[in-house]
C-alpha cells in the first residue's frame, strides 16, 4: 500500500479508550462472516459491519448505514490495510476516522495485565488477552515468578516479570488448552523454569513437562506461597485448579464467573460431565464462599468488573449460576452435556495436538489457527454469541 | 482466455480488490477478468466482493502460493 497519512490508533490506545468507559463507534470493514464470527466488544462499544469492497465500489447507499450523529469512528479490518483505505474515504466526508493499526490480527495479540492482589508475600497479576477472552496469571514472590496458563506471545510475561525484578521459576497449564496455543513449552525453554501439566491430558503427546499431579504444592519465594493443586476434572479429565494461599482459585476452564467449562471437546460429553459434577459437588463444595475465583477464560465483556478484572467470590458464582446448585446428578449432566451442541472453538483439534507436542506450526500458521473467539464455557451455547 | 489480466501479486488488502474493480470497470458485461494475487485474505474477499458487485467468480485456483481468479463481469 502507498504510504498514507491516515491517523491510526494502536491496540493499546483502543483498549484504554474502551476501558475508560467512553462510548466508541467501530466500523468493521471485514467480510460479513468474519464479523459475525468475531469482533471487538466492550461495554460501551457500538459497531457496525460494512465490508470494505462496498467502499471500493463507491456504492453511495453505504453512507446511509453510518449514523449521522457519530463523528469519531474507529475503522477495523483484518490486518490494517483496508481500514486505512476506508478511513480515508470517511475523512473526506468529514468524519473523524482513525484506522486500527494492524487490524484484528494485532488485536488478537494484545494483552492487558491487571494487578489482582498484592501483599508483602505475593503479587498476583491477571493478564487479559481481550480479543480471545483468554486469561493467564503471573504470581510473584521474593523475586520468583509462577506463570499460569500462558499464551504463546511469551514476551508479555518476560517483560512483566523483568519489570518486577523477578525470574520465572515455575510455569503451569491447568489443562491442555483447546482454544489457544500454550506459551508454556517455549517459556520453559527460554527461562529454564519447570513446566507443569496434568499427565492425563497429554496422553501420547511428546511435549516435555513435569506431571502436575505429582505435586501437591508448588513453593516459590523465600516466603512460602502455597499453591495447592486440586484436580478438577470435567472440562478435560486432567483439569486442575490452583489454590493460592487458600484465597485465590485459579480455576482454569473448570469454573467461570458465568458458568462451567464445556465437557465435550474430547468427544465424551456425558462421561466428562459426570466428572464435572463430582468436581463441583465434592472438591469445590469444600471451598469457602470467600475464595476468589480467577478463571482462564470469559465469555462476555460484561464479566470484566469495574477494576478491569475477571473474577468473583465463589459464593457469588454459586448464587448466580443455577448449574452450580443443580444437585440432581441427572439434570446436571443433561444440562452440561447439552453444550456439546454448540459451536466448538475454531481448529480446536489441531490446537490440542500442538499443545501436546504432536504438531509444530510456524508463527503465521499459529496466527491463523488462533483467530476467532474462545468457545470453552458452557454458556457460550447461548444464541447471541 | 481472459479479456484482461490484472496482476496484484505482492499487494496486500485492499489493493487486489481496488485493482480488480478498476479492471472490471473497463470491460463489457460478460467479458472475463483474470486476477492474480498472493494475499491469502483475497480468497474470501474476492468472492464476497464479486457477489456484492454482481459479478461471477468462475474459478479460483492456487498455484505455488498464487491465487488465480477468473471473474465474469455481470
Amino acid at each position: 500500500m502507498a504510504v498514507s497519512n491516515i491517523p491510526v490508533i494502536t491496540t493499546k490506545e483502543l483498549h484504554e479508550k474502551i476501558a475508560s468507559g467512553k462510548p466508541i463507534f467501530i466500523l468493521d470493514v471485514r467480510n460479513e462472516d468474519e464479523y459475525a464470527n468475531w469482533k471487538i466488544e466492550g461495554k460501551h462499544v457500538a459497531s457496525i459491519n460494512v465490508p470494505y469492497f462496498a467502499f471500493v465500489e463507491e456504492d453511495e447507499s453505504i453512507w446511509e448505514s453510518i449514523p449521522n450523529d457519530v463523528k469519531d469512528i474507529v475503522v477495523v479490518c483484518a490486518k490494517g490495510g483496508a481500514s486505512e483505505f476506508v478511513a480515508e474515504q470517511l475523512r473526506k466526508r468529514g468524519y473523524n476516522a482513525v484506522s486500527l493499526e494492524g487490524g484484528m490480527l494485532a488485536w488478537s495479540q494484545f494483552y492487558q495485565p491487571e494487578l489482582v492482589a498484592f501483599d508483602e508475600n505475593l503479587k498476583l497479576y491477571q493478564v487479559n488477552r481481550l480479543a480471545k477472552g483468554c486469561l493467564s496469571y503471573v504470581l510473584i514472590s521474593e523475586g520468583e515468578a509462577l506463570i499460569v496458563d500462558p499464551s504463546r506471545h511469551i514476551d508479555v510475561y518476560l517483560e512483566l516479570v523483568q519489570k518486577e525484578g523477578a525470574v520465572i521459576r515455575h510455569i503451569a497449564d491447568t489443562h491442555v488448552h483447546a482454544d489457544h496455543i500454550s506459551g508454556g513449552p517455549e517459556l520453559a525453554k527460554r527461562t529454564g523454569a519447570t513446566y507443569y501439566l496434568p499427565s492425563s491430558d497429554v496422553q501420547d503427546g511428546t511435549v516435555s513437562f513435569e506431571p502436575l499431579e505429582n505435586h501437591s504444592q508448588i513453593r516459590m519465594g523465600k516466603v512460602i506461597v502455597e499453591v495447592l493443586a486440586i484436580p478438577t476434572p470435567g472440562h478435560t479429565p486432567g483439569s486442575t485448579s490452583l489454590l493460592v494461599n487458600k484465597k485465590h482459585l485459579l480455576s482454569g476452564d473448570t469454573i467461570f464467573v458465568g458458568g462451567l467449562g464445556r465437557p465435550d471437546l474430547g468427544g465424551k460429553a456425558k462421561e466428562w460431565a459426570q466428572m464435572l459434577y463430582d468436581t463441583v459437588f465434592t472438591t469445590i463444595a469444600n471451598l469457602s464462599d470467600d475464595v476468589y475465583v480467577l478463571p482462564a477464560h470469559y465469555a462476555d465483556v460484561q464479566e470484566i468488573n469495574e477494576r478491569g478484572i475477571v473474577g468473583a467470590p465463589l459464593g457469588d458464582i454459586r448464587r448466580s449460576n443455577e448449574i452450580m446448585r443443580t444437585q440432581d446428578r441427572e439434570a446436571f449432566t443433561e444440562t452440561v452435556a447439552a453444550s456439546a451442541q454448540s459451536e466448538k472453538p475454531p481448529n480446536f483439534e489441531t490446537i490440542v495436538d500442538i499443545n501436546r507436542g504432536l504438531k509444530e506450526v510456524t508463527a503465521d500458521e499459529a496466527n491463523e489457527l488462533e483467530l476467532g473467539p474462545n468457545r470453552c464455557a458452557v454458556h457460550h451455547s447461548t444464541p447471541n454469541v | 482466455m481472459a479479456d484482461l489480466v490484472i496482476d496484484a501479486r505482492g499487494l496486500s488488502c485492499p489493493m487486489p480488490i481496488v485493482k480488480a474493480k478498476k479492471g472490471i470497470d473497463s470491460l463489457q458485461k460478460g467479458q472475463k477478468l483474470e486476477l492474480i494475487a498472493t494475499d491469502k485474505g483475497s480468497v474470501n474477499d474476492v468472492q464476497a466482493w464479486a457477489k456484492q458487485a454482481g459479478h461471477e467468480v468462475l474459478s479460483v485456483e492456487e498455484k505455488n502460493g498464487e491465487y488465480h481468479f477468473r471473474i465474469k463481469k455481470g
